[in-house]
C-alpha cells in the first residue's frame, strides 16, 4: 500500500523551497528566488501557503535600508518533508 | 519554476538538485573575521605599547577599547558585503560561541581596567584562543585548530614577561592565532574557486 504524498509538498516550487530550507538554518527570499528561478509573486504565494501550514516560519526585517524576508523550516516542516521522502521511496521502490 | 505537480522521479531529482546547489554555496569558508580582529588587535597593541613606553602614563591603556570600536564596524560592513542570503547551523553556533567569548572578554576587561589588578592580557588570549580552537573544530580546519591550541599555551608568555613586553607577546600571539590562519583560510577558498 502506497502512502499518500503530501499535496502541499508535491508541487515543484514548494518542494524546491522546502529542499533549500532543509539544508540551512535560514535563507532569505532573494536567495530562494534566484535558486528556484521563480517569479517573486509566485514564490511569495507559495511561501505563504507553506507558512499557513506551519511548515516554514517567515520573518520580515531590515538589512541596512533594504527590507529582508527570511525563511526557516519548522520542526513540523521537517517532519512533513521526512514523511514525503519516505512516501516517495515507497513509490520508487527504494528502501 | 512554477507551481506544477511532479511525478515521483522528478520530485526526487528536484530535492537532490536543490540540496546540491545550496551545499555548493555553503562551502565558501571565511577568514575575514580572523583578519579583522587579528590585525586590529595587533595595531592597537603596538600603539598602546609605544605610548606606554614613551609616556609611562597608565591612561593610554584606554586605547585598548579601540579594538572593539574598530573591529565591530569593519566586521559588520564586510559581512554585509559578503551576504549570501543563507545562514547555516554551523555559522549560528560559531556566532553564539564568539558572542559568549566577546561578552566575557569585555566584562573581564572592564574589571581589569577599573577595579582589580588581574593579568588581563593572559585572560584575553586564553578566551580568544579557546574560541579559535572551537571554531577550528566546528569548521574542521586544521590551521585554526592548531593555532587555537598553540595560543592557549603561548598565553603564559603574558605572565612570564613584564607588563610592557607582555603587550608585544599579546600582539605576536594574535598574529599566530588569527592573522596566519585567516590568510590560509582565504587562500584555500580562492584556490577552490579558480
Amino acid at each position: 500500500m502506497f502512502k499518500e504524498l503530501d499535496p502541499l509538498l508535491h508541487s515543484e516550487l514548494r518542494l524546491a523551497v522546502m529542499s533549500i530550507l532543509l539544508s540551512v538554518a535560514e535563507a532569505d527570499f532573494v536567495y530562494i528566488r534566484e535558486t528556484t528561478k521563480a517569479t517573486a509573486g509566485n514564490l511569495s504565494v507559495q511561501i505563504d501557503k507553506l507558512s499557513e501550514a506551519g511548515y516554514v516560519e517567515v520573518e520580515r526585517g531590515f538589512l541596512g535600508k533594504r527590507t529582508r524576508t527570511v525563511c526557516k523550516i519548522t520542526p513540523k516542516g521537517v517532519e512533513a518533508f521526512n514523511n514525503y521522502v519516505e512516501a516517495l521511496k515507497g513509490y520508487l521502490n527504494i528502501n | 519554476m512554477e507551481e506544477k505537480p511532479l511525478n515521483e522521479k522528478e520530485s526526487l531529482e528536484l530535492i537532490t538538485r536543490m540540496i546540491k546547489n545550496t551545499h555548493q554555496k555553503l562551502e565558501e569558508g571565511n577568514g575575514i573575521p580572523f583578519l579583522v580582529w587579528g590585525y586590529t588587535s595587533i595595531i592597537v597593541s603596538i600603539l598602546v605599547w609605544y605610548q606606554l613606553k614613551i609616556t609611562q602614563d597608565y591612561l593610554w591603556n584606554l586605547l585598548w577599547f579601540l579594538i572593539p570600536l574598530i573591529g565591530f564596524p569593519i566586521q559588520m560592513l564586510l559581512q554585509r558585503k559578503r551576504e549570501r542570503g543563507i545562514k547555516t547551523y554551523l555559522e549560528k553556533i560559531i556566532k553564539y560561541v564568539w558572542t559568549v567569548i566577546g561578552v566575557a572578554g569585555f566584562v573581564v576587561s572592564m574589571g581589569a581596567m577599573f577595579y582589580w589588578k588581574i593579568p588581563i592580557l593572559f585572560i584575553i588570549i586564553v578566551l580568544m584562543a579557546t574560541g579559535t580552537a572551537i571554531t577550528g573544530l566546528i569548521i574542521q580546519f586544521k590551521p585554526i585548530i592548531i593555532s587555537g591550541f598553540v595560543s592557549i599555551l603561548l598565553s603564559f608568555g603574558c605572565l612570564i614577561f613584564s607588563h610592557l613586553y607582555s603587550i608585544l607577546v599579546f600582539a605576536l600571539v594574535f598574529f599566530l592565532m588569527m592573522v596566519i590562519p585567516g590568510h590560509i583560510l582565504n587562500f584555500k577558498n580562492r584556490k577552490r574557486h579558480v
